[in-house]
């Protein structure tokens, strides 16, 4: 285990600026999730922490080792790759134990940490199998397992779960979090799912362009997103922008809707500029009177939830009703925002107000 | 296809009739007929004659007399025979293994990155395409102890005349290093497939793991393009054994006997000697030797084919 710094790390492809010099502080055995967009620069970020990727300018310090300018195997990381890697024409056993035979360590050290591998993830039965006769999430077990018996001071995972089903992923997501918990080994870990970051990550940073949007807890980025991009990118269903601007106390949106003022906001400053007004669409509820009217466009049951979009005067708002509601396409319905739960940023700048 | 299937179908049903193996339908034959004519005629009929002729005395000019298996006993005393075996041997070990190591030598150069690959790739291929008689002509020009172009550029390196293909030492050495020559780029361009062939993550994982180049081709590369490998030496071995052209215009087996393989041995003991009922038994037993060596090799070549090996 150790820390991992990155100061100042840029990375230029030719003319291309992809990584605009990035500061990262990941504490020893922190598990830290780089997430955004596809083309963001997260997987670039994570190569050039793992070496396979040269450093354009800036430093990266693992422990109190700078690694900018070693190899990657001098660097003391484990990588599971979103393709998983596998050697082919190896068996799940010599897959695992390949970094120790390089290692040249002895074969009862070596069949030792490998069993212990295998039984911490469940691979015992498939220890002769090669990766072809492996389903998918075997697979990523065997790529999780190699990382395993090297016993690195960081893991490095990159968008690990991305080629399996959906079940298939929920169930991995929970072992790689549990294993996390149980090892306690710092991880770096990207992906573009935010749901994947929120629920395994002590910590996430959401980069966009290659620039650090905003590093935080996931709940901080939940409830108090820095901006609007990552307002967008956090929360599922994303959440609701509505352009407006504060008038007489209350945000009125270019439509002509009337939405109150979160109690902490003041109208005073807030006054006379083009705002946007966030609502996460799980803040809203349906009402039978006295609230917003809105026309049903749009309706998504899965039981536990029902997804609507309305037309609320021109202004389309996606909602997300935990209760049995009987809407129908077609149908008006009313709803009720918490004025606590809404999020103001300046249209022209984006940030949060 | 149809015919088949439509009387499986039919023989299923009929229940009493089920252990009567199924007929084709008579309007079958009239697409069969001429491949079976096309194959008889020139793959089964030569071989059968082949087999005929063997078991005769049978010398151009003269009566042929049926003998048995005479002439396949005195192909076992026959010290001429066993000595092209080994001669054949030698060729073809040699002829696979040269091309095979700078064949792979060279896919891995072609496989980097470097300015004009393509050119100097297109450069390397070309004795391949070039036809062994003029190949032949040219090396025995440049294989000739005085005039010879090697020769003189041996002396520079202060290296004394060779004899090359008009000593018996240095014969077969000789005629193999044309063979490389003219063949390496087949082997590099086999390579060369299997090394696009190969998945490149993998040597990222190899790399994170700790391997050096050297450790990622010992592990990773080798095993990876063995497949590829063991199809250019079955391919080289098929064909180096059964190499005549190049070895029967620059020395006719000689000097001596010196650089006879089977091949040139049954050409001359055919058509030299016009002893065909002899020849014939050599051709037999040299058919049947390399159906072997094939089976062998196909064997080894399923062995090292880790893309198939979920299929084991």
């Amino acid at each position: 285990m150790a820390p991992v710094n990155i100061s100042n790390v840029q990375k230029r492809f030719g003319a291309v600026n992809v990584i605009h010099g990035i500061d990262i502080d990941i504490k020893d055995g922190e598990f830290v999730a780089l997430v955004g967009p596809s083309g963001c620069g997260k997987s670039t970020l994570l190569r050039m922490i793992a070496g396979l990727e040269e450093l354009t300018d800036g430093e990266i310090r693992i422990g109190a080792r700078e690694v900018s300018n070693l190899p990657a195997r001098d660097r003391d990381i484990a990588m599971v790759f979103q393709n998983y890697a596998l050697y082919p024409h190896m068996t799940v056993k010599d897959n695992m134990g390949f970094a120790l035979k390089l290692k040249k360590v002895s074969a009862e050290e070596t069949k030792v940490k490998v069993d212990r591998a295998a039984s911490i993830l469940g691979l015992e039965s498939l220890m002769d199998r090669y990766p072809r006769q492996l389903s998918g999430g075997q697979r990523q077990r065997v790529a999780m397992g190699r990382a395993l018996v090297r016993d690195p001071q960081v893991f490095l995972f990159d968008e690990p779960l991305s080629n399996l089903d959906a079940k298939l992923r929920v169930q991995m997501r929970g072992e790689i979090k549990a294993l996390h918990q149980r090892i306690g080994t710092t991880t770096i870990y990207v992906t573009h799912d935010q749901v994947e970051a929120m629920t395994m990550a002590d910590k996430i940073v959401v980069l966009h362009d290659g620039v650090i949007e905003q590093v935080g807890a996931p709940l901080d980025l939940y409830d108090r997103p820095a901006n609007l991009f990552v307002a967008g990118f956090i929360g599922s269903p994303a959440m609701n922008f509505i352009h407006g601007r504060v008038e007489e106390g209350v945000f009125r949106t270019l439509n002509g809707l009337t939405l109150p003022l979160p109690a902490a906001a003041n109208p005073a400053t807030l006054g006379g500029r083009e705002l946007v007004c966030g609502i996460r669409p799980e803040h809203i509820r349906a009402v039978t009177s006295g609230g917003i009217e809105g026309r049903v466009e749009l309706v998504e049951g899965t039981g536990s939830e029902i997804y609507a979009k309305l037309a609320c005067r021109g202004d389309e708002i996606a909602c997300l009703f935990r209760e049995r509601l009987d809407v129908r396409f077609g149908d008006t319905i009313q709803i009720a925002i918490d004025p606590d739960s809404m999020h103001l940023f300046d249209a022209e700048t984006g940030r949060r107000l | 296809m149809v015919s088949v299937s439509m009387e499986n179908t039919s023989a299923g049903t009929r229940g009493a009739k089920r252990s009567k193996p199924a007929r084709l339908a008579p309007n079958y034959w009239p697409f069969v007929i001429p491949a079976l004519v096309v194959i008889s005629a020139v793959i089964v009929f030569p071989w059968v004659f082949t087999l005929w002729m063997s078991a005769h005395r049978w010398t151009l000019g003269q009566e042929q007399s049926f003998i048995g298996l005479e002439n396949y006993i005195r192909l076992a005393g026959d010290g001429r025979f066993w000595e092209s075996l080994w001669h054949t041997l030698i060729y073809t070990v040699l002829s696979v293994v040269a091309p095979l190591f700078l064949g792979t030598l060279a896919a891995l150069v072609f496989d980097a990155e470097f300015p004009m690959r393509g050119f100097l790739r297109g450069v390397f291929v070309m004795p391949m395409m070039a036809t062994p008689v003029a190949i032949a002509l040219v090396w025995t020009m440049m294989f000739h102890p005085q005039l010879g172009v090697l020769n003189y550029l041996l002396s520079f390196i202060g290296i004394g005349p060779l004899e090359w293909i008009y000593n018996q030492s240095t014969v077969i050495p000789s005629l193999v290093l044309v063979e490389t020559w003219q063949w390496t780029p087949l082997v590099m361009l086999i390579v060369l497939g299997g090394l696009a062939a190969v998945p490149r993550e993998p040597y990222e994982s190899a790399e994170i793991d700790g391997a050096n180049a050297w450790q990622k081709f010992r592990y990773l590369t080798m095993p990876m393009i063995a497949p590829f490998l063991m199809i250019a030496v079955i391919i080289r071995s098929i064909d180096a054994v059964k190499s005549f052209d190049i070895i029967y215009a620059m020395t006719q087996g000689g000097p001596g006997t010196a650089s006879e393989t089977i091949n040139i041995y049954l050409y001359n003991t055919s058509f030299a000697y016009y002893d065909i009922g002899y020849g014939s038994a050599m051709a037999v037993v040299f058919f049947i030797a390399i159906i072997a060596l094939s089976f062998v090799l196909l064997m080894v070549r399923q062995r090292a084919n880790w893309s198939e090996m979920e299929e084991r």
